[in-house]
């Protein structure tokens, strides 16, 4: 097997931290402090983001994107410079609007001239680990931008948009209410009694948490722990035991007497299935939730929000649990993903993803660029019909020798197989490729890569087993048990006993004696990291993903622009044509004084790793092709070739894809990809030039990679400044003024 | 499931009673004159033109004062705001003292989801206006709001709905909800829209004077037209386009006009990225109107007004590959079925021969799912009568629902039988040789006849502040080509009010038609009730039916005490097998559910034994959309 081994586990996870923080001591100046000891809930996360916008006001903006049902905003903090950037709108100048002057569109903040980097957690309320993450990533941004040159660079140059909780609701319940609510809040009568939200957990005894009862119960499915009585023990489906038997139900009773408890609570859909990519299933009927794709006000907001910063490329939803991320898709196969990005998400992200982790990854991920440099390596595929994933813990990797030893990364049908490696388990897809169906449809991450163009990826964060530090590795049969004690202990020792309540007797209304305590709901860490040093340990290596992405991130700048003068008079007169018979007379006009005709020659550059889009993404409705403009004088400059603004298709970035050959022209967006298409087959290169310049394109050549040669002729009466703007939607805008030579 | 609100709170006989009442004796009425078709006078009441189109002030005022002066037939809200924040007002008609709104089967219509379709604004406006004003005089209108209900919305998109009224435009813009939107590529958004240069309030088109052009002008002077030869020697002309400036300076004209996605791309079913940019329901002014359709669960049917072409759209079921064949069905799921010989046609010869019995008939070539036959062949019924309606209408069948068009998905997302309509056509007028289309010689004779010369830009000169010295001109107006001249309004809203009306006189009524009793051994007796719907719609779409959207139709049984039903176990009986009548539809111990087709009776048999002489049986059907009705039998012994 030929295995990548990665410095292993969380030890080395936190040597590397240690090593982290060593490396600026101090230094970073936290003007808005925050601890991990605790959970922020929406209060706290609320608090956090006006505490941050107010101590850094010229590097944050406080975004308020939209509202839950019950009323609660949806944050979005922006972290980027906002005195660096520019955009196109202040650079061109508009003239002779029309009189009904209607003010639809709206300035263009500075940031919006920048490359785009999403973070969001809390999706799903009872995952709030994420909005954690989510905080810890916005305290390293914020405190280390005046020590630490690599983060003043990237904020100034691009723009974080981090949206710690996306579901307010849901996150408010599950944190502050201690109700554990994976969904949104909708104001629905669920059991149809006419009444609305009248059924939902209640905290019996009154001591502000949401709790266990425990009552003895012959059909119950735990026991209590031989060794610590504290703990309950849950036996294994239809398993017999001489023990008593007890259930174990979260503090809830009958409110409206209807017979169920809790049947009628805020609950209302998952926003994570109410995105429009694949909501409708293949028979054309609903699949995903809710009442149609953004129905619900936080996935419409976030949509939105989207919809007006096209400037985002890179996008990470953070969820819990599990230790794993997710890359699209759910709804599609590996089929759906053009080979580069699949590279992209794999070979690069996925790579490293895996190096944080400690984990292992497939020897496919190594190649070096020039894809045969890995020839004559086995490639390891899974028989058909194996079952993916094994043990929670280790993979089921079988190696079959490829017939005739072919290396291909081109994704494949509907299993991995095509795909040419397995996917470790902490770098997937949701998609179940041996069943060939999908996981799930209307999901934000199908959406964000499909629809909107960015490298999207939702990241199930905490494996309890893994991620806590100090915790033994239990084994035998207990080991579920084994940690339970081991937690309790943990936090009588380390947190005062405060997140596990000692049993005490109760009377339930519905259900009769027992006793309620156990962990109090939010602390029970099956689902969310342990506050303190496994929280810590889980933001700070995502932290580190995070930052490893934004590296990635494509800039695009006018590396140089020069103006050469080719003619010049002191007594241009306007001149017009008339024809008699066979003879064209020329009529002398306006006499205009001194002009110049002007050679304008510019190079755009993309110095930053990725392409400006996916690969298919300047063809999306909403997305565009990079394009430059040449801007002067209005009055005084006249275009003789070229055109003031054009096309230059989509600029690579500077790092060669893993497997992936250097881009052909028809890497491009959709204007050169039209072009293309109307080709004749077969037509040289030198020809092709002039199909292009006939179709209105001004490029000179068929130019690729990640520069750009662009030029005018332009005549120009008198003077004029001038100035070269190239414009990016998700590279950046850049200009560059000329002097004329 | 669809709810409706208060419904089973409302007495059922007491409601009857209101509308026999209210009908017998209108009390408002008694000093107008009812019942004369001759001439109503309910205009009078509460006069307005329909010889002009209205601004959003305008028409919201009228819709204001409307409901002011009926407001016992009128409600009006805003259902919420446009993204330049005009509210979008909507009104409910129907009578409430027969009943709230919310109790009584719908019919909602929304007048203009694209910008610059504002004939549908007044077809709605003349629609409340019709109803409300003829209510006291006219019978047929007063039964229709006693027990139907009306939700109208005139203006859809309503900041490009005012702005097609209240500035110059062409006929095509503003089309879409003013969402900013990047349509060259340029980085900049809405950038570069129209203008009209010249002042005169018409956006027309621009020539230059080009000794290489092409065009020249027409003898008359009135338009450009191509030149015969490349020797004919006259003044040449290009054309520039529409009216306007090169505003962002980059040597093109009017290329990022106002405006984002289509709306009518822009619903949730069958939605996608190319069309409906940027997700679905994203603009405020589609999903305002949806959410209002969508949970007004009364809501059976829906009209989506449009420009241009005289189209009766229909909804219907899509095409299923290997449903059954074009000759093998069409009538098979209702009442509207054909012999067998006429299964064997094609549906040519169906159409044909369908025809010369009335020339409006429609058929609908469509192979669907079984289980949609029966809206298929309901659909068909309506576009038929539409036909004879609207005259130079022309119904078609909506295409398969891939687009997140709002017909499409009335139907296909709430079960509601949607029709888009094509307003007005110009075209048809004017064709004067019968090919079926209007040539340009065609369209200026039309003018000159129909409009007596109005409607045309004369081509001018002017001189454009950056291309110098041009032309203007050699256009229509703006209300011509797509809506209708002022003086058609009132004509075309007219014909389409009636088809409005028409289809909610044919929303489902359940009825209990009748009770027989037949003696069975000893003190048993046979009960048969027959109830019926004898509207063209069924009492729950084949939509709603399908996906169990709508509690279905109930029948429930009570009597005298000394009557008392014998529970008979299901199937195993036999009453008379060679009445097909009855035949499965002995009641054993549950109620029976089931829909009534269109135009369609079902008969349930009962067993019920009777002690002493006297007893009564009585039914009552609870029909989500065709209402509820209840019929007693007494029953009495002889000697």
């Amino acid at each position: 097997m030929s295995m990548i081994r990665s410095p292993r586990k969380w030890a080395g996870g936190m040597l590397c931290l240690a090593l982290l923080l060593g490396t600026a001591p101090g230094a970073s100046a936290q003007r808005a402090p925050i601890s991990f000891d605790d959970y922020h809930g929406y209060t706290g996360t609320v608090e956090y983001l006006q505490a941050v916008n107010r101590a850094y006001p010229n590097i944050t903006e406080l975004l308020e994107i939209g509202e839950s049902t019950m009323g609660r905003t949806i944050y979005v903090l922006v972290i980027s410079n906002m005195r660096t950037g520019t955009t196109i709108d202040r650079h061109i100048e508009l003239r002779n609007p029309r009189r009904e002057n209607v003010q639809n569109v709206t300035p263009m903040k500075s940031y919006h001239g920048k490359p785009g980097q999403w973070i969001d957690g809390g999706t799903h309320g009872n995952e709030y680990t994420g909005t954690e993450v989510c905080l810890y990533i916005i305290d390293k941004l914020v405190s280390g931008y005046s020590s630490d040159d690599g983060l003043k660079t990237l904020i100034d140059d691009c723009v974080f948009y981090v949206c710690p909780i996306v579901n307010p609701d849901g996150v408010y319940n599950s944190v502050e209410g201690g109700n554990s609510q994976r969904q949104n809040s909708m104001n629905n009568d669920d059991d149809n009694d006419g009444r609305i939200n009248e059924d939902g957990p209640d905290d019996l005894n009154g001591d502000g948490h949401i709790t266990s009862f425990r009552y003895r119960d012959p059909e119950g499915g735990y026991v209590v722990d031989d060794v610590d009585p504290r703990v309950m023990v849950r036996l294994a489906r239809g398993a017999e035991t001489d023990k008593e038997r007890w259930s174990v139900i979260r503090e809830d009773r009958d409110n409206d007497g209807d017979g169920r408890r809790g049947e009628d609570s805020e609950r209302g859909i998952d926003v994570n299935r109410n995105y429009p990519e694949g909501w409708y299933g293949d028979d054309n009927e609903k699949a995903g939730s809710g009442y149609y794709a953004a129905s619900a006000p936080e996935s419409r907001a976030i949509l939105e929000f989207f919809t007006n910063n096209t400037n985002i490329l890179l996008v990470q939803s953070f969820h819990t649990s599990g230790g794993f991320t997710y890359r699209p898709f759910a709804r599609w196969p590996d089929s759906r993903i053009d080979a580069k990005d699949l590279a992209i998400f794999d070979k690069v992200m996925g790579k490293k993803y895996c190096e944080l982790l400690g984990a292992d990854y497939p020897a496919e991920w190594d190649v070096e660029p020039a894809p045969q440099a890995a020839a004559g390596q086995g490639m390891r595929m899974r028989p058909s019909g194996a079952p993916q994933g094994g043990t929670p813990q280790q993979m089921v990797r079988v190696q079959r020798q490829a017939p005739g030893g072919q290396q291909t990364t081109r994704a494949g049908g509907g299993g991995g197989g095509a795909r040419g490696y397995d996917l470790p388990r902490e770098w997937t897809h949701p998609y179940n490729d041996n069943a060939d169906r999908p996981y799930g449809y209307g999901i934000f991450i199908d959406w964000a890569y499909a629809q909107f163009g960015s490298y999207s990826m939702t990241t199930e964060l905490w494996n309890r087993s893994r991620d806590f530090p100090g915790m033994p590795e239990f084994e035998g049969d207990d080991v579920q048990a084994q940690q339970e004690r081991w937690l309790v202990n943990y936090q009588e020792e380390n947190n005062g006993g405060r997140f596990f309540v000692p049993w005490q007797s109760y009377r339930h209304p519905d259900l009769g004696q027992g006793e309620i305590g156990g962990w109090i709901a939010q602390y029970n860490s099956r689902n969310n990291a342990f506050p303190g040093d496994a929280l810590r340990h889980v933001c700070d290596i995502h932290w580190q993903f995070e930052l490893f992405k934004a590296n990635l991130l494509p800039r695009v700048v006018v590396t140089d622009a020069t103006a050469e003068v080719l003619y010049e008079t002191n007594s241009a007169t306007e001149a017009s044509v008339t024809y008699q018979g066979d003879t064209a007379t020329i009529n002398r006009g306006r006499r205009t004084g001194a002009v110049k005709v002007v050679l304008v020659t510019a190079t755009i550059e993309n110095t930053g790793q990725l392409a400006t889009q996916v690969a298919r993404g300047a063809r999306l409705a909403g997305n565009r092709n990079d394009a430059v403009w040449l801007v002067g004088d209005r009055d005084r400059i006249t275009f003789l070739q070229g055109t003031a603004h054009q096309s230059i298709g989509v600029l690579e970035g500077v790092m060669p894809i893993p497997g992936i050959q250097s881009s052909a022209p028809a890497a491009g967006g959709r204007g050169q990809q039209q072009m293309m298409m109307q080709m004749p087959a077969g037509i040289p290169p030198e020809m092709m030039q002039q199909f292009m310049s006939r179709m209105g394109g001004a490029q000179p050549e068929v130019q690729a990679g990640n520069t750009r040669e662009v030029k005018w002729l332009i005549m120009i009466e008198g003077n004029s400044p001038l100035k070269v703007i190239v414009t990016s939607q998700r590279g950046g805008t850049h200009v560059k003024e000329i002097t004329l030579r | 499931m669809k709810m409706r609100m208060n419904w089973k709170s409302v007495p059922v006989l007491i409601l009857a009673a209101l509308v026999m009442a209210a009908w017998s004796n209108p009390a408002s009425a008694q000093d107008k004159e009812p019942a004369n078709p001759g001439g109503y006078h309910g205009e009078l009441d509460f006069t307005i033109s329909w010889k002009r189109y209205y601004s959003y002030e305008e028409w919201t005022k009228i819709m204001h004062d409307l409901q002011t002066k009926y407001s016992s037939l009128a409600d009006i809200e805003s259902i919420g705001k446009s993204r330049m924040g005009r509210d979008q007002f909507l009104l409910t008609i129907t009578a409430k003292e027969t009943g709230a709104h919310g109790t009584k089967t719908a019919m909602w219509m929304d007048g203009a989801v694209h910008g610059n379709e504002v004939n549908g604004v007044m077809c709605c406006l003349y629609t409340a206006w019709y109803l409300l004003t003829r209510y006291d005089y006219d019978p047929y209108v007063h039964e229709m709001l006693n027990t139907t209900t009306f939700y109208i919305l005139p203006g859809l998109n309503v900041d490009a709905n005012d702005s097609y009224v209240m500035w110059p435009n062409t006929e095509n813009d503003p089309r879409e909800p003013y969402r900013p939107e990047d349509n060259d590529g340029d980085g900049l958004y809405d950038e570069d829209q129209n203008e009209d240069v010249d002042g005169d309030g018409e956006l027309s088109s621009m020539y230059i004077e080009d000794p290489t052009g092409n065009l020249k002008l027409s003898d008359d002077g009135r338009r450009f037209i191509p030149v015969a030869s490349e020797f004919e020697d006259v003044m040449r002309f290009r054309s520039l386009g529409r009216e306007g400036y090169d505003n962002d300076g980059d040597g093109r004209i009017n290329e990022d006009d106002i405006g984002g996605p289509d709306p009518n791309r822009n619903y949730p079913y069958g939605w996608n990225l190319g069309a409906g940019w940027p997700y679905p329901m994203s603009e405020n002014e589609t999903r305002n109107a949806w959410e209002f359709q969508r949970t007004h669960e009364n809501i059976f049917a829906a009209f989506h007004y449009h420009n241009t072409g005289r189209l009766i759209m229909t909804s219907v079921p899509w095409e299923v590959e290997g449903a059954a064949p074009a000759a093998g069905r069409g009538g098979g799921g209702g009442p509207y079925g054909q012999g067998r010989g006429f299964q064997a046609m094609t549906p040519e010869q169906r159409l044909a021969q369908m025809q010369e019995e009335n020339q409006y008939a429609q058929f609908f070539d469509r192979n669907v799912a079984p289980a949609y036959r029966h809206d298929l062949a309901v659909q068909q019924q309506i576009a038929t009568m539409g036909a004879r309606i609207m005259k130079n209408y022309r119904p078609t069948q909506a295409g398969p629902p891939g687009s997140g068009q709002a017909q499409s998905n009335s139907y296909m997302s709430a079960g509601q039988y949607a029709y888009l309509i094509e307003l007005w056509g110009t075209h048809m007028d004017g064709d004067q040789n019968g090919d079926g289309r209007v040539d340009q010689e065609e369209r200026m004779l039309w003018l000159d006849i129909e409009l007596t010369g109005e409607g045309w830009v004369v081509p001018h000169r002017f001189d454009h502040p950056d291309l110098g010295p041009i032309w203007i001109g050699g256009t229509m107006k703006k209300h011509i080509g797509r809506t209708p001249p002022a003086r058609y309004i009132e004509s075309e809203a007219f014909r389409n009010m009636q088809f409005v009306l028409y289809c909610a006189s044919q929303f489902p009524k359940a009825e209990v038609e009748e009770i027989k009793v037949t003696p069975s051994t000893g003190d048993l007796l046979w009960v048969d009730v027959t109830v019926k719907n004898d509207r063209t719609y069924p009492t729950i779409s084949d939509r709603d039916l399908e996906r169990e959207w709508v509690d279905q139709d109930r029948l429930s049984f009570s009597s005298s005490s000394s009557i008392t039903r014998v529970e008979i176990p299901e199937g195993s009986t036999i009453i008379d097998p060679n009445d097909r009548r009855t035949q499965g539809n002995v009641v054993g111990t549950e109620d029976p559910e089931f829909r009534l087709n269109g135009q369609s009776s079902r008969t349930f048999r009962y067993l019920v034994k009777m002690s002493g002489n006297n007893g009564w049986v009585e039914f009552t059907i609870n029909s989500f959309h065709g209402g509820t009705a209840t019929k007693r039998l007494n029953i009495r012994s002889g000697d």
